[in-house]
Order: structure tokens, then C-alpha cells, then sequence
């Protein structure tokens, strides 16, 4: 019986470290948004949907972020993981489309390239997809490994 | 296995915070750049041509250097015409610095007036496409244009010949006096010579006279040129020759019948 009090106490606290460790994740990255969207500002005013997009994509990606430190210590947490680099990936097709941006505003027509940005955020994201899988094969790796003596 | 996973990791979020805070800070720099365009400038080139100067300063003071800034403006009529085209281009915009730059356009009036007198005779709308491209930081391409309409003001608007009329001069001679009336609607002053050469049914030429016209922009102007013909020739109908040689254009004969 104090074995079993003890072992679910031991899970309680790993999982509240984890919550902890999840809850400032969120919290930081939250928080490194809101300073941005403040330096990115006119370009809402501009492009109306901009705020929504890059709101949209943060909160995907905190939610995926805690999914992934609560899932810690198991094989779940890469997989999470890869699946927020394949996220950012295809989040940035779909809000970029090719790279060229063309918003009309009044009688104005103003394009920007983004292709360089969308290149270079695809390949990063690509090389964190690739740190997911041999993350999930090292884990799987050192579960396989027998045990020393 | 976990060291090399693990500096990986590290690289990368070092490399996505450069790309977001370079990408950020890039965008927001924008706003203390500064484009200011004066009163747009006339005169003329050497080959008599009309230019336009709309002098431009550009004050960057963002994070970044601008490159490649150039604006490009195309004006053509309701046809499709291009009446002229302009471009501007700095290489390099530097930080904290400030940019002083005419961007030139050149109407050559003759070439125009080929295409169509309209533009002598009637007032019309003209299309202008503007486009300003930068590259944001040296490496992202903005591109921004408008079309706009403007007026074209026509520098003969409503030219007429008036009533002639005709005194004796001496025996054999007749002065006619020919007025004339037009408004210059144009954005320039008109000086110029206005000439009349007068013919007789049989297409015989009678007499020519010249004046001097000296309208200002967008005022009315009437005048006179005085013709001495001869008697013998007159006939009860026949027609008159006006020819114009400003400094911005040649133009004529465009012929006005009488009887």
C-alpha cells in the first residue's frame, strides 16, 4: 500500500514538473508573440488577416508544444514533435502559398517576396523534422538496449 | 546520440530566432522610412522636349539598408498609347542616411501629336501606372503600385477662326483680319508663332500672316492675324491654312474653310 501511495505520488510530481515545465513553455512563447505582434503592428493594419493567421499558428503550435512536454519521457512526445515541424511546414504553404504575398489596399497594390523567408523557415523546419525522427530512433534505441549489469 | 540531437536542436532555435527577429525587425523598421515627393517640376530638355522633375527624398532610418529602390511611371491614354515612361533607380539606400533623387519624365509633344491631335484640341484623362519596388533590408522584394487618372489639359482647347473681316488696303490689296480664339487648358504656358495662309477656291495662294501668341496656363486667349491679299484673286470661298511652332511643338497645316 505505501509502495503503491508512493509510486503515485512520484507520478504526481513528475506530471506537475511536466505541467510546470509546459505551463512557462507556453507562457514564454505566448509572451515572445505578444512583444512581436506589437513590433508587427503596421503591417496588420495593412493586411487585416495577418494577426488572425499568426494567431491562429501560435496557438496551434503552444497547444502542440504543452501536448508534447506532458508526453514527455515517452514515444509520443517526438512524435509531437515532428509533428509540430511538419505543422510549421504546412502552415507556411498554406499561408504563403508561393512565397509572393499580394494584398490590395484601397487603390493600392502592394506585393512582397517572401521566398528567401519561406525557403530558409521550410529547410529549418525540415532539419527539426529530421531531429524528431532520430530523436524517435534514439529512444527507441536505448528501450531496446539490454540493461547493464 | 543525444549530444549531436541535442546541438541540432540548439542550432536550429538559434537560426529560427535570427530569421524571426531579423524578419521582424525588417518589417518593422518600415515605418521610420520616409518618402517625401515635392511639387512636381516642368522645363525643358535641349532637344525641346517637356520634361517633368518630381524631385524625392528618401530618409531611411530603420535598422537596414534599402536596395535596389526604383519607381517606374508610365503614362498612356484611354487607347493604350504610352505617352511616356520613367524610371528611377538607387542602388543601395543606406541606414540613418537620406537620399535626395528626380525622377524625370519626358513628353516629347511631336510624337504625341502624331498619334492623335486630340491632344491639342480636347481636354482627356490620361492613365498612370506608378510602381515603387524596394528590397526591404537587401533581401525582401516589396513591390507596391497604383493606377491613377489624371487631366489632361488641352493647350488649343475650342481653337476657332472667327469672322473674317476684310478692309481695303490700297488699290490692289485687301488686309484681311482673321481672329482667333482658343483656351489654353494645358499645364504649361503656350508662346509660340501662329501662322495663316490664306487660299482661294482654285487653291491659289493668296496672302499669309503670323502673330506671336502668349497664352498663359489655363487662361483664355484671343487675337488677331491681319493678311494682305491681293484683289484679284479673291474668290467668294476658299480657306485658310494655321499652322503653330511652339518651343514643344510643331504643328500644322490644319485648314478652316471660308465663304
Amino acid at each position: 500500500m505505501t509502495e503503491e501511495r508512493r509510486g503515485f505520488r512520484e507520478t504526481l510530481q513528475k506530471f506537475t514538473v511536466k505541467a510546470l515545465k509546459a505551463t512557462i513553455k507556453g507562457i514564454l512563447l505566448y509572451g515572445i508573440y505578444l512583444v512581436l505582434t506589437i513590433f508587427l503592428t503596421p503591417v496588420s493594419e495593412i493586411v487585416p488577416s495577418f494577426q488572425h493567421t499568426i494567431e491562429t499558428f501560435v496557438m496551434i503550435y503552444i497547444c502542440l508544444m504543452v501536448v508534447g512536454e506532458l508526453s514527455a519521457g515517452t514515444i509520443f512526445q517526438h512524435f509531437l514533435s515532428a509533428a509540430k515541424a511538419l505543422f510549421v511546414i504546412i502552415y507556411l504553404i498554406f499561408a504563403l502559398g508561393n512565397g509572393v504575398i499580394s494584398v490590395a489596399f484601397q487603390n493600392v497594390n502592394i506585393v512582397v517576396n517572401l521566398r528567401l523567408f519561406l525557403v530558409i523557415a521550410m529547410l529549418l523546419s525540415l532539419v527539426g523534422f529530421a531531429k524528431s525522427m532520430l530523436q524517435t530512433i534514439n529512444f527507441l534505441n536505448e528501450k531496446a538496449e539490454p540493461p547493464h549489469i | 546520440m543525444r549530444i549531436p540531437i541535442r546541438m541540432i536542436g540548439i542550432a536550429t532555435t538559434f537560426f529560427w530566432l535570427f530569421l524571426i527577429v531579423f524578419f521582424v525587425s525588417a518589417v518593422y523598421s518600415v515605418k521610420d522610412v520616409r518618402f517625401d515627393f515635392e511639387d512636381p517640376q516642368m522645363g525643358l530638355t535641349a532637344d525641346d522636349k517637356i520634361l517633368f522633375s518630381l524631385p524625392m527624398t528618401i530618409d531611411n532610418r530603420g535598422y537596414y539598408n534599402i536596395g535596389s529602390f526604383n519607381v517606374t511611371t508610365e503614362i498612356s491614354d484611354k487607347q493604350g498609347y504610352i505617352i511616356t515612361h520613367g524610371c528611377t533607380f538607387i542602388s543601395v539606400i543606406e541606414k540613418g542616411g537620406q537620399t535626395i533623387a528626380t525622377h524625370n519624365m519626358i513628353i516629347d509633344m511631336n510624337d504625341l501629336l502624331q498619334n492623335s491631335q486630340d491632344y491639342l484640341f480636347n481636354d482627356t484623362k490620361l492613365k498612370v501606372h506608378e510602381t515603387v519596388g524596394m528590397e526591404l533590408a537587401e533581401v525582401i522584394p516589396v513591390q507596391i503600385s497604383t493606377n491613377l487618372s489624371i487631366h489632361w489639359g488641352a493647350p488649343l482647347y475650342n481653337f476657332v477662326l472667327g469672322e473674317v473681316e476684310y478692309a481695303t488696303s490700297n488699290r490692289t490689296h485687301l488686309t484681311v483680319t482673321v481672329p482667333i480664339s482658343f483656351e489654353n487648358h494645358a499645364f504649361f504656358n503656350l508662346i509660340g508663332i501662329t501662322e495663316i495662309c490664306m487660299y482661294n477656291s482654285t487653291n491659289a495662294s493668296l496672302g499669309r500672316g503670323e502673330t506671336t501668341i502668349e497664352a498663359l496656363q489655363n487662361a483664355p486667349y484671343r487675337g488677331h492675324i491681319d493678311l494682305t491679299v491681293p484683289m484679284a484673286g479673291m474668290t467668294e470661298n476658299g480657306y485658310f491654312k494655321v499652322y503653330y511652332s511652339t518651343s514643344f511643338f510643331n504643328f500644322g497645316p490644319l485648314v478652316f474653310p471660308y465663304d
